[in-house]
């Protein structure tokens, strides 16, 4: 993936506000990436922007092959499709589906046939099976972020995107869900962009890319 | 992407239930079940006029002749085509008792009526018998007129100079509906009685009818065909059982069609509701959608997802109008047979579904495609920020949007069968919601700069009430379409009426003569002039010799060809004739004959009428005047005013032509109100064989049409209001989240219960006034608008009813807002608060 001087301007109450102010960087196939940085520093403005949720005001992001600055919404969704997943602090789950159909949905949209068998076999993956036919509403936030993590790796993406996965987690069921993360990224060999706050999580990436106001303000390997 | 697919998910979402959907189901189902209620009345009584047609009309087949009575040679023809004929004489008379003397509607029967059916008298005896009388003819009248003349049952009165007695109230003539609209309530006799009366002679306005039952094979088609082409230039009307009462068919039909119209504002006040109740379960469901467009959802596949759900409601809110509006008529039929003036036969009728379906489908997609489009457009990002978003849908959103208004449109225009009538309504809904719209957004804009200026300092719960109007989020859109939409029909009906009223109680008498004079004979018209001359408080009178007359042929060609089945042709036309131009009348083109002209017959005719059915001077008219022939040539046309109220005839024709043919003269009398009494009795005393019509009788008469018919349309008005609270009580829901939060922190930093709801309810009023004040504009418009382009009359604004709305509209928001105000005073603050977190 490369974002080649991207720039995000929102419109706010009092004028337009500057996220990010000409992010250049590329991120490797396999690699894993870490994004930290304060509380408004735009981390989480980056991901949406590489995982195309997000359009960039100006810049370019390339990525697997398509320029995903010249995509209108439907290309970006038809981009993701099967290539990208995403996994939210706050889990993003549909509340009127239970565990199995979540997982199901990419899929399905992917048309494949065996959307089920496959949504139950990441479902085992991420040791919920047998909860697979609970509604979010009735799983603990450990629960809901494990079958997050299973959505997003279903289609098997060639790019994992998470922001702060543990945000919303206590500890113990935060660090469960990183080994998780960083399992499903080792079997599906994906490459994996992530923010977060913690160092320790941070350091358990390749490289960590450090924002602050909007710009990039360090690069390290860990 | 599959249809199944976006079938299958939206399946999941509507696992969480129909909670939020309350109001767009009752919103559908209201106005889907009025439609389908008024439908299924209309086609009861149209089957009921259909199926009792030969009850209404009074036999299979009936013959109508105008002031004569049917030559030998008809006679004949009807006694071979028919196993039985009843005659009948129906006119206006006046009915005496003591001093009170009152216009009546006289049919004088013969013993073989009524051929199909019963007269019923209150007393259950058979007419036959009442009519009978004992040494003394009998006869039987409407209670309202028994009691016009203080008469009761066996007591004498007199109808001309024959006494009769009266043996009982007539509850229900079987042929009564197919009569048509009657001045004066009815008096049934024996035309035998009337022998020795003096009412029936030459030049008296009367009709006789000759009903007939006709052999069960009789070909209806072709016996009409036969009739006409042998009578009818000998002024014959024939009507039979297939079409018994075309006029009361006309009237049902047009004034269903005109209620399911009203029942369509209806609709489009549920429509806001619709599009309100779509766009807050939309709003909800921000986050899903985003989700699923995350993992890749197009636009298109949202679109579907939400419209086969809104397709399903759809389906169950139409079951559940369509239920309703089939089923109250029939559990309520018992008593709308006995409420209506037609014979109905309630029951299950087909094409009222299908039209009510047609409207109700339609316009739930038309007003919940607007919030679907913008659900289609939510971006994935809008998980972090943003919800459906307040722009304007992409461009080929907007042209099914179009299309669907051009559908409803379209089908409200061909089922309704009055185009002019339809579009109208579609017309005014689109600009009162337009009017209404615009008035929100000003009232909200005026609110948020009210809520900030020095004068609302200090007035923490008017400050309070104008930030929720004009803020983020507010209901007041919402309330204002609905609110106001409602208020809008009910304004422009309640203006129409009064305006109407006051034209016919106020403006129609100040011009209006007090009496019409009709059936002088000839040889009484000089002395009842000379009465009235000598009579000092009659201010003015005119006098004209008047027959009747049925044009046949225009140029030779039949006349409602040529005149394209104008009024004037349709049916025979009072007609006079004079000498020298009379006093007062306008010659507008041509010139008046001579005095003392007795060539070739010529004809002045109403330069308006003529001008509509294409008539230029020197066409030839054919007219029947009591089964004779007078062709005469247009000389003339003349400026005839029939809104004055006073005398006005169609045709003139000069004195030679007609002077020998029997006729009466009709006179008016302008004269102060307290001598109208005096010289009703001075007249009828003179000249008992003439008939004095009241203008106060005849307006009162009229006025009673007008307030059943102001009664139906108000009703129908009525479900719009009962849609637009269902609507305020939606959004007086919706947002009482809202005022929870808001009363918790007001309750916070201080704030008496007292104060809070005073804060809320000013909110109600503040909006509930607004939607008021532009429904009394936009119905002062319709009301203008109907009386001065259908009713062709003066348009005065009537600031009672207007007060009513504004009034109505400030309570019905109060009572809505008020039900959901109160929960939130009484929880405590904290509970809130934390449930916010």
């Amino acid at each position: 993936m490369d974002v080649a001087d991207v720039w995000l301007t929102l419109q706010g109450n009092a004028g337009p506000v500057d996220i990010l102010k000409g992010i250049t960087l590329s991120v490797a196939k396999g690699e894993t990436l870490g994004l930290v940085g304060p509380s408004g520093s735009g981390k989480s403005s980056l991901l949406m922007l590489m995982g195309g949720l997000e359009r960039a005001s100006r810049g370019r992001i390339s990525a697997l092959g398509h320029d995903m600055t010249t995509l209108n919404e439907d290309g970006l969704a038809r981009f993701r499709r099967g290539r990208v997943g995403v996994v939210f602090q706050s889990f993003h789950l549909i509340p009127t589906m239970t565990a199995l159909e979540n997982v199901a949905v990419p899929l399905e949209l992917q048309g494949a046939a065996d959307a089920f068998e496959r949504a139950r076999e990441e479902l085992h993956a991420v040791g919920l099976a047998a909860r697979a036919d609970h509604y979010p509403a009735q799983l603990s936030g450990g629960e809901q972020q494990r079958v997050a993590l299973a959505r997003a790796a279903a289609p098997r993406p060639a790019l994992l995107l998470a922001d702060e996965p543990t945000g919303n987690l206590d500890s113990a069921n935060g660090s469960a869900i990183m080994d998780l993360l960083f399992a499903l990224r080792d079997r599906h060999g994906a490459t994996l962009v992530m923010v977060t706050h913690a160092p320790e999580l941070a350091a358990r990436c390749d490289r960590i890319i450090r924002l602050a106001d909007g710009r990039i303000a360090g690069e390290g390997q860990t | 992407m599959s249809v199944a697919l976006a079938w299958r998910i939206a399946r999941r979402e509507m696992r969480g239930g129909l909670k939020g959907f309350g109001v767009f189901l009752s919103c559908l189902a209201l106005g889907v079940a009025a439609i389908a209620a008024v439908g299924m009345v209309r086609s009861a009584i149209e089957r009921g006029l259909t199926d009792q047609g030969a009850v209404i009309l009074g036999g299979d087949a009936q013959i109508e002749f105008t002031y004569r009575f049917a030559t030998d040679e008809e006679k004949a023809w009807m006694a071979s085509k028919a196993t039985s004929v009843s005659e009948i004489v129906d006119f206006r008379s006046m009915a005496v008792a003591g001093e009170a003397r009152v216009l009546a509607q006289v049919k004088a029967v013969d013993g073989a009526y009524p051929l199909y059916g019963q007269v019923e008298l209150d007393s259950g005896i058979a007419l036959g018998e009442a009519l009978a009388g004992n040494g003394l003819p009998g006869a039987v009248m409407e209670k309202i007129l028994a009691d016009q003349m203080g008469l009761a049952v066996g007591e004498r009165f007199k109808l001309g100079l024959q006494d009769f007695r009266l043996n009982g109230y007539v509850l229900r003539e079987p042929d009564g509906t197919s009569g048509g609209f009657a001045l004066a309530p009815r008096v049934i006799v024996l035309r035998a009685d009337l022998a020795q009366a003096g009412l029936l002679v030459d030049g008296t306005l009367f009709d006789s009818s000759y009903r007939m039952i006709l052999p069960p094979d009789a070909d209806l088609e072709a016996l009409s065909a036969q009739a006409e082409a042998k009578f009818r230039a000998d002024g014959l009307r024939w009507t039979d059982k297939r079409r018994a009462a075309p006029g009361a068919e006309e009237f049902v039909d047009r004034i269903g069609a005109f209620l399911v119209l009203v029942g369509l504002a209806g609709l489009a006040v549920g429509g806001v509701g619709v599009a309100s109740a779509v766009r807050a379960y939309l709003e909800g469901k921000v986050s899903t959608i985003a989700t699923l467009r995350t993992v890749g959802a197009e636009s298109g596949l949202i679109f579907r997802i939400y419209l086969l759900q809104i397709a399903v409601l759809t389906g169950l809110a139409l079951v559940i109008g369509l239920g309703l509006g089939a089923a109250l008529p029939v559990a309520l039929g018992p008593w709308i047979e006995t409420q209506l003036p037609f014979p109905a036969e309630v029951g299950f009728y087909p094409r009222p579904v299908i039209e009510a379906l047609f409207y109700g489908i339609t316009s739930a997609f038309l007003f919940a495609l607007w919030p679907l489009a913008k659900a289609a457009e939510v971006r994935a990002a809008a998980l972090y920020r943003g919800g459906l978003g307040t722009g304007w849908p992409r461009g080929w959103y907007l042209a099914i949007i179009g299309g669907l208004a051009a559908v409803l449109i379209g089908g409200a225009v061909f089922l309704s069968g009055m185009a002019w009538l339809a579009l109208s309504v579609a017309g005014g809904v689109l600009g009162a919601l337009v009017v209404l719209a615009l008035a929100a957004m000003g009232l909200m804009a005026l609110a948020r700069r009210l809520g900030h200026s020095r004068v609302v300092r200090g007035r923490a719960a008017l400050r309070l009430a104008l930030a929720a109007i004009g803020g983020p989020r507010s209901e007041t859109m919402q309330v204002v379409l609905a609110l106001g939409l409602g208020l809008s029909v009910l304004a422009a009906v309640g203006q129409i009426d009064a305006n109407l009223r006051a034209a016919i109680a106020r403006d129609l008498p100040a011009r209006a003569p007090s009496f019409f004079f009709v059936d002088i004979q000839p040889d009484q018209i000089n002395a009842f002039r000379q009465m009235m001359t000598d009579n000092p408080a009659v201010s003015r009178q005119d006098s004209a010799p008047m027959l009747r007359g049925l044009i046949t042929l225009i140029n030779g060609r039949d006349a409602r060809e040529a005149a394209n089945n104008h009024w004037v042709v349709s049916s025979d036309r009072g007609l006079t004739y004079a000498d020298g131009l009379p006093e007062g009348t306008k010659v507008t083109d041509g010139t008046w004959w001579p005095q003392g002209y007795d060539g070739p017959p010529q004809i002045s005719f109403a330069s308006k009428e003529a001008e509509e059915m294409g008539l230029k001077l020197g066409d030839r008219i054919t007219v029947n005047i009591l089964g004779r022939e007078i062709e005469a040539e247009i000389t003339s046309f003349r400026d005839v005013n029939f809104a004055s109220g006073g005398m006005g005839f169609v045709m003139s024709m000069n004195e030679a032509a007609l002077k020998g043919a029997p006729h009466s003269y009709i006179a008016t009398v302008y004269a102060d109100e307290a001598a109208e009494a005096e010289i009703l009795r001075g007249a009828a005393k003179a000249f008992p064989n003439i008939t004095a019509i009241g203008m106060k009788a005849a307006i009162g008469r009229v006025t009673e049409t007008l307030t059943a018919i102001a009664q139906a349309v108000t009703i129908a008005a009525l479900v719009t209001l009962i849609t637009g609270f269902v609507v305020l009580i939606g959004a007086a829901a919706a947002g009482e989240r809202q005022r929870r939060y808001e009363a918790a922190v007001l309750k916070v930093i201080g704030a008496s219960r007292a104060r809070i709801l005073m804060s809320f309810a000013l909110r109600a009023a503040l909006t509930g006034a607004a939607a008021g004040l532009v429904a009394i504009v936009t119905g002062a418009v319709s009301g203008w608008a109907v009386m001065r382009f259908v009713m062709e009359a003066d348009y005065a604004f009537e600031p009672a009813s207007a007060l009513l709305i504004v009034v109505g509209g400030i309570l019905a928001t109060l009572i809505s807002g008020l039900v959901f105000m109160i929960r939130p005073l009484g929880l405590r603050p904290a509970q809130v608060l934390r449930s916010q977190e």
